[in-house]
């Protein structure tokens, strides 16, 4: 883990208290704008890690998002309402970011220095033709309406998506110190989620969402 | 925080009915209209007279829809943020005059026509939204000038705004627009201390909405929400309606086109909704002219046949709420109904069949939304400090892209306030100015979604095309609202904004038209205050003619004769004159006058020499 320490007032500026977040202070609800330095994980005052359990990040949300909010500005500057607005949106994102695995591994990519996925572009090298395989398996199943045949391939593709979830959570936590040839290796493993998404998305392909606006 | 503020009142403006809330430490209650009755609810009906000048609201002004069909506004709200082209079809089925709005710009908007008076939705609605806060303001006896308004959650930002607007117009400093469902469950939750998760299924008059909340230590977070702008109980009626007529039509050869006969279709067609909810079937029967009368025979089945198509388009929404959260039935704790189109038994079978739970029906469907928007305005106003709402954006955010796409930018479902910001460059070399299409909707292309209006960045600094980078940040807020602001990267100095919205209106359109509704109102109430005068002048002169008549021996002829003709100078001046003060010192006058003829009277009387009867009793006169 990534022991980083958060460089920024240390103390509440307005009654001098300890805090314990870099926006916010428990004692006077004085905000602070997110310093330069702070990452999602400053934000929302969490320990560095891949190994997350997604009940304390949602107690850690909870407890930040009641302290921001602007429903608590009401009565203040204009200044401190805008302020807690802008603070707000972006735990929302960062909440949004660390509570989805593949979000998080690559955000954690991220700010370990990793490449980009416009940098990296490849996928594991027998990738490519297994996708190609499956997309004409799930093109005959869907023309021939064959159900069960569709429900294999969800699972099968469900599978292989978890198998590669499984090597991103093992590996994320060594990024800090991992090489560029691993970071890179990294990068590949993500890159490969995606192509299981379009596959599962072209499998649950529901006709209604797209009659949304009427 | 912490200081004592302004109270703030919680209002559910709904399509068909409104209310007000206040919410104190004892918690959260909808205002009655006076002390002696328990009504909370005002129809969202405006009266107008034939000049366009506002006469009732509410109640009163719903009993005279059916004689008064085309001065008589109601489902307002299905005309709030919306273009004129949008609404043509709905404009087909309200009896009242809407037309496009003749504005020198490109902008799409909708009006109503009363007389030789226009008013966009939002006036209308501010007018009710001042009902409202009179109520409130009578029962605290203090004004009132800040308001939670509550909206549905598939409201697009430019409904949120319209509605905003009204507001203001209204007098009202909106502080906070809140969605219906949410609000719902703050107030079925809020003395529930233990964790759950609820659905709100929320079917209104014209909208219909569902939303997937989990509460956990007080906080209220939407984990999705889905629905339909354009599904409601209305489309109930509106299919009983469309029956009936034709039925008549093959019947009697006859096409319903008098708005009277629409009117009344419409509200029999609610009363028979109204009755199915508890029996087998309901007769109707409907004089259509020349003698000829309707009946009609509807059974419960017909009926849930009839309707099976709408209610199974909200279950589908139901079920892609859930997947949002990716959740199944299973998962869910608790079913809220919500708006009175839940009442019907078909809906609530179906609702419970979807969930496998049986729907909470405890509190009112027709009042949780109100109580709830009493329950936010507690939140915000500090009496309320251990609940809060983290809700989500209905809809995806974009820009129209360069061959018409849809460029998406914040994803629906997404936790609001949220953002997300996007570079622009030049085209041209020497360009100045940027404009951009900002979009609200799920399709693909710009054309097929919601346009909120051209941003148009000014001072960009004139370089060779593709040099300017001008970061813009597009910010949710709290109240599904959207901010914009821009900044030229190489300067870092902030560029301006220009807003053109599509089906909306400019702040300084708004400003304009607060002012007006303080005038019209001062006009409509003094042309009210002259009907007054006037009234109270009739009144005191039939008094003096009654007694002029009954007492006739204790006065002498020419006595009479010169009050019965000051008494009709008097009838026509109030006539001709139109100024109420005039009228009153000249009623005061002749009042004056008149006190030693009553003093006559009154002795006569009581030495008994003249039997007085009831009729001369003193009475209050009418109240002005
Ligand atoms: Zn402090």
């Amino acid at each position: 883990m990534d022991e980083r320490a958060i460089s920024l007032p240390v103390k509440c500026l307005s009654c001098n208290e300890q805090l314990t977040t870099p926006i916010v202070c428990d004692g006077c609800h004085t905000l602070y704008p997110v310093p330069q330095s702070a990452d999602f994980f400053d934000l929302l005052s969490i320990p560095r890690t891949f190994a997350l359990d997604s009940e304390s990040l949602s107690r850690a949300y909870r407890s930040i998002a009641r302290q921001i909010h602007p429903d608590t500005f009401g009565g203040d500057s204009i200044e401190a309402r805008n302020l807690s607005t802008r603070l707000s949106a972006q735990i929302n994102e960062a909440f949004a970011t660390l509570r989805d695995p593949v979000k998080r591994a690559a955000y954690i990519l991220e700010i370990a220095g990793g490449p980009s996925a416009i940098e990296v572009r490849e996928v594991p090298g027998t990738l490519l033709g297994e996708v190609m395989m499956l997309r004409e398996e799930i093109e005959q199943a869907q023309k021939s309406g064959d159900e069960a045949a569709m429900e294999k391939h969800r699972e099968t593709i469900t599978t292989r998506r978890e198998d590669t979830l499984r090597l991103i959570a093992d590996r994320a936590d060594a990024l800090w110190e991992a090489s560029d040839e691993d970071k890179k290796a990294f990068r590949v493993l993500l890159n490969s989620i995606k192509y299981f998404d379009n596959l599962l998305a072209e499998l649950q392909a529901d006709p209604l969402a797209a009659g949304k606006d009427h | 925080m912490g200081e004592k503020r302004d109270i703030i009142i919680g209002i559910d403006l709904g399509t068909t009915n409104s209310l007000v809330a206040m919410a104190d430490e004892a918690g959260p209650r909808l205002i009655a209209g006076d002390a002696e009755s328990d009504d909370v609810i005002v129809p969202s009906v405006v009266g107008f007279d034939e000049t366009g000048a506002m006469q009732t609201i509410g109640t009163s002004a719903r009993a005279h829809a059916i004689e008064r069909p085309t001065t008589t506004v109601h489902s307002i709200k299905r005309l709030m943020g919306r273009g004129f082209a949008d609404v043509e079809q709905e404009i087909a089925a309200l009896p009242y005059r809407v037309e496009k709005r003749d504005a020198a710009t490109d902008r799409d908007m909708a009006e109503v026509v009363i007389g030789a008076r226009s008013f966009t939705p939002p006036e209308v609605s501010a007018l009710i939204l001042r009902h409202l806060k009179q109520r409130a303001e009578k029962h605290f006896g203090h004004p009132v000038s800040r308001a939670v308004i509550t909206v549905p959650a598939q409201f697009d930002d430019a409904q949120r705004q319209a509605t905003r607007d009204a507001g203001q117009i209204a007098g009202l400093e909106v502080v906070r627009i809140v969605n219906e469902p949410t609000a719902a469950a703050l107030a079925y939750g809020l003395d529930r201390k233990e964790d759950a998760t609820i659905a709100v299924y929320d079917l209104g008059g014209g909208t219909f909405d569902i939303s997937i909340l989990r509460l956990e230590d007080g906080v209220f977070e939407v984990l999705a929400t889905n629905g339909d702008t354009h599904l409601g109980g209305d489309d109930f009626d509106n299919a009983l309606i469309a029956l009936f007529a034709e039925e008549i039509r093959d019947q009697f050869g006859v096409e319903i086109t008098s708005p009277t006969i629409k009117q009344q279709l419409r509200t029999l067609s609610e009363n028979i909704k109204k009755r199915l909810s508890d029996r087998d079937e309901a007769q109707i029967e409907i004089a259509i002219g020349n003698d000829k009368v309707y009946r009609k025979t509807i059974t419960r089945n017909a009926f849930e046949q009839m309707i099976a198509p709408f209610v199974i388009r909200t279950l589908d929404a139901c079920s892609r709420a859930m997947k949002t959260a990716s959740l199944t039935p299973g998962d869910i704790d608790q079913v809220v109904l919500v708006g009175g189109s839940t009442r019907v038994p078909y809906v609530r079978k179906r609702v419970a069949e979807v969930f496998n739970t049986k729907p909470y029906t405890a509190l009112n469907p027709e009042h949780v939304v109100g109580l709830g928007a009493g329950v936010q305005a507690s939140i915000l106003s500090g009496i309320e400090r251990d609940v809060l709402l983290l809700d989500v954006t209905p809809l995806s955010l974009g820009i129209e892209t360069l061959g018409g796409a849809m460029g998406k930018l914040i994803a629906a479902n997404v936790k609001i306030p949220c953002q997300a910001s996007e570079t622009f460059t030049t085209f041209k070399d020497g360009q100045t100015n940027i404009k951009i299409n900002v979009l609200q909707g799920e399709r693909e292309l710009a054309k097929d979604c919601r346009s909120l209006g051209v941003f148009e960045l000014g001072g960009v600094p004139p370089m060779p095309a593709g040099l300017p980078k001008i970061s813009v940040t597009f910010l949710i807020d709290q109240n599904g609202i959207l901010n914009v602001s821009a900044k030229e990267q190489r300067s870092g100095k902030a560029a301006s904004i220009q807003i053109i919205p599509s089906h909306g209106l400019t702040r300084d359109e708004v400003k304009r038209m607060e002012q007006e509704a303080i005038t019209h109102a001062r006009e409509d109430m003094a042309a009210h205050h002259l009907i007054d005068v006037r009234t109270t002048l009739a009144f005191d002169l039939n008094k003096v003619e009654s007694m002029l008549h009954r007492h006739s021996s204790q006065f002498d002829e020419t006595e009479i004769e010169d009050f019965r003709q000051r008494i009709a100078e008097l009838r026509t001046f109030a006539q001709s004159c139109d100024d109420p003060t005039k009228i009153n010192e000249r009623r005061e006058a002749f009042n004056h006058s008149t006190l030693p003829l009553a003093e006559r009277a009154m002795t006569a009387a009581l030495s008994g020499s003249v039997a007085t009867d009831d009729g001369d009793n003193i009475q209050a006169p009418p109240s002005n």
